[in-house]
């Protein structure tokens, strides 16, 4: 079977991946129209930061001969009739088609951007982007992002990571889509103590552009915040151009049923960013991937398509210095029966929220707590997991435990004093009534310190302690043992 | 007055024997430091168990007496008899399955804790006097992840390729999978300098006792999600990768992949790696960068990277390990002068018993039955046409679910392991074992696995024989007697003998472990483990003597891969591995993680220790570890008995409520059986290259044992 890929992103290449993984007959093409070998799209602003390099970004390629990914070949045209896409290198026949062309990122219709996007300003969709945004950071001393969603925020931590002088403009509130307004000025609060200017409920009016270079950025309400460098990351719509040329359905996507097949044409599916299942278009990775592990499975065993629920979405913000989770429902969108825990620390910037339902956790929101956060990633929609008091999850993986003395006075008699050989602080304590009145005498009777010898400072203390509350007499020595006296009875 | 070593983990501690009764104390030696625990302690009182074997017995068919249900081994009745009458009939027996059906119809299952001389010797009876292909051992289930994933890798798999005692020296040690604490006490000696530089890190869902070592500074616990750890080193190695953190000269002269395994990682940054594992990004960019910093290249003094069976018994066990030498290699860790990669063996001679000839693809030496030149070198050894050596058989649980099937085995002698308990899904293997025509156990003590048996052997025990045993660093140990055996109980080396002249063998069939030993090392001579030049009297006058050693004049190796690895290219290999997750995932019907292991006072299947008072009374049962949290949402307050089920099976044992453990896991330990037996619950889904099951995850739901029974 001929399959035909258009797109090789982090879905199409995925899928590509698992296909021929799974179905060894098979004969694949993915056509990218990057020049680059498919990459990691998700990590791009991480690219930015600095905290990974050009070749930390490249992901696995299909190895076997099936698989061909072509960097570079731009597909031009779905001839349905044929069931051929058109390429400036030649024509793909295809028994299945597989559209995987992602989504373009949105520009705003103001002055000074109408004419396309002048020097200086950027997206931050393909590589290209990220790499010239990162070059550009080498001269500019400001910069100006503009959308404050997490690609927005993500964008404006690496910048100023880098040492750029960021103004953050945000429609709304930070991260309006996933935090409730008072959680969104926690999180504001974190991205200032970074030093970025957060101006929130701004609208932009105009980019300035002189000599063909953006020089500024103004806001409706006439604030002007100068600017080297403008990001733009105002949201991002489904690439649907090839489709609709096509004459398939679209809507927001291309309209594509449960089994991701178009409504059009059969001998054609979409997943990833550019499809609109009936439960919508998803934008995210993690649902991407797990229509193009399902599309895989199904085309390889020629069975009907399975695909796993997805349990709420979840962000994870990945900004240098900024820490934001959130899965699932929070306190705004919660339903009436849900309970609501929140404990707020806006001092520390710290915001942590959970939502449950019945005996499942079923929304989680963290900001500034990433070790929590990660727990709870765990607990996240495992029904019949909750504890029974779900305060207990904000304390994380392990509640609070009871420290153990190891103080020889405080010690209880029946605290393991050498595990090796399981003796106990009793166990010492009769030895010492036995006339074992030093720590060889103790070693001999009792095999403390035997094994590993991690104990010895313990003994030693316990044989201090016995010292001055019991010091050893002529009688004890000469007894044979202390009969009068019961083992593993705290005495002292 | 003897000096030996232990008879239990592959630590090996040493030992002095003497006294009347017999009695065991420490001796100063490099991995125990004169220390042992309380199973070396009292070791000696295995010799004197109640019910120790000392005539070989035969299963009364039709006793008349129980029920005679099936499995019911209770009602199972034996009588003595006579060497001559137990060997004649078995050999009979042999002879007559292997007329119907073949040879392939014998199956034999070796354990690690057999001496040098006598799993060299198991592999070569199984070959030549059985004539089967099918002999695997209970090692497949302790260490052949590792031991695939480091020859696949590194060219060869000893445990550690340095001395244990270079672990002191490092500035940080990972051990993943590790409760070395529990399983080899004295070790923890080895980790003190390491500790007080604040650089243990112990990757475990529980805080064991070992991942307690790193409290007050001393480390770091990771308490990861079960079955997580790889993905767990893909993040690291991802971090490393990023922050360019990685020894490039070293990699570029000493090791292929590289390229490959970057791109494998790519996919696994720190947020998503902190979501599936619950180990938060910022401890995870610590530990990176806490590793990368001790390697040589940046200054450090070295890290060593070490598994044990926690990260290896998966689905994913090699992959999992070959993910820790990835790491390793990126370091420039492997064969530095502090550093590297090593799994910590388990059993006694878990070490040696993998090099010998057990396990279903290899012939002594390491060298591997379907090669061509292998079969000739040890087919001159033997004295015999290489063709009469059969082909690879298959690994263990493969080997275990096929008895009794068509096609497969229908008879199986059993040889230093207790299957029924050690197992994975162990119920349907005591089904599998009870459908045999004819089982034939050697034991000591008449264990859950011998009272199957159609024929007991009484065999005789580590102080009532010689041998060697190679210790968890790939150093050769001589195990001495000290006493005689009780009369009635032969040595395995005389079982072979007198059963290899009544099935016609060809070959010599000493009975003398010292001639049995020589042998061995003219058969390993040019393997990857060569003994050659490893002598008992090399041994007997002191020699620390590591292998490879080829000739009397070597010194022997302690540390591997200096200079090159033993790789048709030289150099290392980067291999990229993919995350799959556990094979029995959670569900709505198993909500909770079970994860298995060990205590101190037991071995293994406990056949030894549940018999020594001592060790039995300190922990008589098995426990459940629960933590308060997920013991309150079942109803449990205090001491009571909770009940754990999967798809497999059931066991009961008493809570034991901790918030040591992960709200999401429970954890029992292994060495019990009947209600107590977690392996009635695990999962027999195996690593497609090692064979190694996932004993250590699978999916189960739990209640109290009460409300159990009364919904049951």
């Amino acid at each position: 079977m001929k399959i035909v890929v258009i797109g090789a992103g982090m879905v199409g290449n995925r899928f590509a991946d698992e296909l021929g993984r799974l179905a060894p007959q098979v004969d694949v093409d993915v056509l990218g129209d990057e020049s680059y070998e498919p990459y990691n799209r998700v990590m791009l602003t991480e690219l930015v930061a600095g905290r990974i390099d050009l070749a930390g970004l490249t992901l696995p390629t299909p190895d076997s001969g099936r698989v061909r990914v072509r960097a570079g070949a731009r597909a031009l045209e779905i001839d349905r009739e044929r069931r051929t896409v058109v390429t400036a290198d030649g024509d793909f026949a295809y028994d299945q088609l597989v559209i995987a062309t992602g989504a373009r990122a949105r520009l705003l219709p103001v002055p000074g951007l109408r004419d396309g996007l002048p020097r200086g300003a950027h997206v931050v969709r393909r590589l290209d982007d990220a790499r010239e945004i990162t070059a550009a950071t080498l001269n500019a001393t400001n910069a100006v992002v503009v959308g404050a969603g997490p690609l927005g925020v993500e964008a404006a931590c690496a910048l100023r990571h880098r040492g750029v002088d960021v103004t953050l403009i945000a429609s709304a509130d930070l991260l309006s889509r996933d935090l409730d307004p008072e959680v969104a000025a926690v999180a504001a609060d974190g991205a200032s103590d970074l030093g970025i200017r957060v101006v929130q409920d701004a609208m932009v009016s105009s980019v300035g552009v002189k000599d063909g270079r953006v020089d500024a950025v103004h806001l409706a309400d006439g604030r002007r915040f100068p600017a080297q460098l403008v990001v733009l990351a105002c949201g991002s719509a489904p690439d649907t151009a090839l489709a609709a040329a096509a004459g398939l359905e679209t809507n927001m996507g291309i309209v594509v049923g449960d089994d991701l097949r178009s409504t059009s044409d059969p001998a054609i599916c979409a997943i990833g960013d550019c499809a609109e299942t009936p439960s919508g278009v998803s934008g995210l990775v993690a649902p991407g991937w797990a229509q193009a592990r399902a599309l895989a499975a199904s085309i390889a065993r020629g069975a009907d398509l399975e695909l796993p629920p997805i349990a709420g979405s979840a962000m994870r913000l990945k900004a240098v210095g900024l820490s934001v989770v959130t899965m699932g429902v929070r306190a705004s969108t919660a339903g009436p029966h849900d309970r609501v825990l929140a404990l707020s620390d806006r001092r520390e910037r710290r915001h942590v929220e959970l939502v449950t339902r019945g005996d499942t956790l079923v929304g989680v929101t963290c900001v500034g707590a990433p070790d929590l956060a990660a727990h709870l990633s765990t607990q996240f929609d495992r029904p019949g997991m909750l504890p029974a008091d779900p305060m207990h999850l904000l304390m994380g993986a392990s509640a609070p435990g009871v420290t153990e003395s190891a103080s020889p006075t405080a010690m209880p008699a029946a605290t393991t004093v050498c595990r090796c050989n399981g003796v106990t602080k009793g166990d010492l304590v009769h030895a010492w009534d036995g006339g074992a009145t030093t720590v060889e005498a103790l070693a001999g009777a009792t095999l403390a310190t035997t094994g590993c010898g991690g104990c010895t400072k313990l003994v030693c203390g316990i044989v201090d302690w016995l010292h001055a509350t019991d010091p050893p007499t002529e009688a004890d020595v000469s007894q044979a043992s202390a009969g009068d006296r019961e083992p593993n009875v705290p005495t002292r | 007055m003897t000096d030996t070593h232990c008879p239990y983990c592959a630590l090996q501690c040493a030992q002095r024997l003497h006294g009347e009764p017999l009695a065991a104390e420490p001796r100063a030696f490099p991995t125990n430091g004169g220390g042992m625990c309380q199973k070396g302690w009292t070791s000696a009182e295995v010799l004197r168990v109640a019910d120790r074997l000392t005539t070989p017995l035969r299963k009364v068919v039709g006793d008349g007496h129980g029920d005679g249900g099936a499995g019911d081994s209770g009602d199972t009745v034996f009588e003595e008899i006579t060497w001559e009458v137990a060997l004649d009939e078995i050999a009979a027996r042999v002879l007559a399955i292997t007329a119907q059906d073949g040879p392939d119809a014998i199956a034999v299952f070796g354990g690690g804790g057999l001496t040098n001389e006598k799993a060299y010797q198991l592999g070569k009876f199984a070959r030549l006097a059985l004539r089967t292909r099918n002999i695997d051992y209970n090692g497949r289930f302790c260490m052949s992840s590792a031991a695939a994933a480091a020859n696949r890798s590194l060219g060869v798999d000893r445990g550690l390729p340095f001395p244990l005692t270079d672990l002191n020296d490092a500035d940080v040690i990972v051990l993943f999978g590790s409760n070395l604490a529990d399983t080899m006490p004295p070790a923890v000696q080895h980790l003190g300098g390491v500790r007080e530089r604040g650089g243990l890190v112990v990757v475990d869902p529980r805080r064991s006792a070992t991942a307690r070592l790193t409290d007050e500074g001393a480390g770091e616990h990771v308490q990861l999600v079960p079955g997580t750890d790889l993905v767990l080193l893909l993040g690291l190695l991802h971090i490393v990768l990023a922050e360019g953190l990685a020894d490039t000269d070293y990699l570029s002269s000493r090791v292929d992949g590289v390229e490959d395994v970057r791109r494998s990682v790519a996919e696994w940054w720190p947020e998503r790696v902190a979501a599936t594992t619950g180990v938060p990004e910022t401890q995870l960019r610590r530990i990176a960068r806490t590793i990368a910093n001790a390697a040589p290249h940046r200054g450090g003094r070295g890290a060593y990277l070490l598994t044990g069976r926690g990260s290896e018994q998966h689905a994913d066990g090699t992959d999992t390990v070959t993910a820790v030498i990835n790491l390793a290699l990126a370091l420039g860790l492997v064969g530095a002068e502090r550093g590297g990669y090593g799994a910590i063996t388990g059993q006694g001679n878990g070490q040696g018993g993998r090099e010998h000839g057990q396990k279903a693809d290899q012939l002594p030496g390491y060298r591997m039955i379907a090669d061509p030149a292998a079969r000739e070198h040890v087919a001159a050894v033997w004295g015999v046409d290489p063709a009469v050596i059969p082909g690879p058989g298959v690994p263990a649980v493969e080997l275990l679910m096929s008895l009794g099937q068509p096609d497969g085995p229908r008879a199986l002698f059993v040889h230093g392991s207790n299957i029924v308990v050690s197992s994975p899904d162990a119920q349907v293997v005591r089904r599998r074992v009870e459908e045999l025509d004819l089982v034939v156990v050697c034991d000591v003590v008449p264990s859950e696995t011998a009272m199957l048996a159609d024929y007991i052997l009484p065999v005789t025990q580590w102080a009532e024989e010689e041998g060697t045993m190679t210790g968890l660093e790939g150093r050769v140990l001589r195990r001495r007697k000290a006493i005689e055996p009780p009369a009635g109980v032969r040595s395995e080396l005389e079982i072979f003998a007198a059963l290899a002249s009544r099935l016609d063998a060809p070959s010599a069939w000493s009975t003398d472990p010292r001639e049995v030993y020589d042998e061995l090392r003219r058969a390993s001579a040019g393997g990857r483990a060569d003994y050659a030049g490893i002598s008992y009297e090399r041994l007997d006058a002191g020699e620390a003597l590591y292998w490879p050693c080829p000739d009397e004049q070597h010194p022997g190796t302690p540390r591997l891969f200096a200079d090159t690895f033993p790789t048709a290219s030289g150099r290392a290999r980067m291999v990229p591995v993919r995350a799959v997750g556990p094979d029995d995932a959670l569900r709505a019907e198993a909500p909770v993680w079970l994860v298995t292991g060990r205590v101190l006072q037991h071995y293994q299947s406990g056949a030894q220790t549940r018999r020594v008072a001592k060790l039995n009374d300190s922990l008589p049962r098995a426990y459940v570890e629960i933590h308060p949290s997920l013991a309150a949402r079942i109803g449990i307050e205090g001491i009571e008995d909770i009940r754990i089920t999967s798809r497999r099976g059931s066991m009961t044992a008493q809570a034991r409520i901790s918030a040591d453990i992960r709200p999401d896991t429970v954890f029992v330990p292994f060495h019990f059986a009947d209600e107590g037996m977690v392996n009635a619950v695990t999962n027999a889904a195996t690593d497609p290259i090692s064979g190694m099951p996932e004993f250590k995850v699978c999916a189960v739901q739990i209640a109290r044992a009460e409300t159990w029974e009364a919904t049951a």
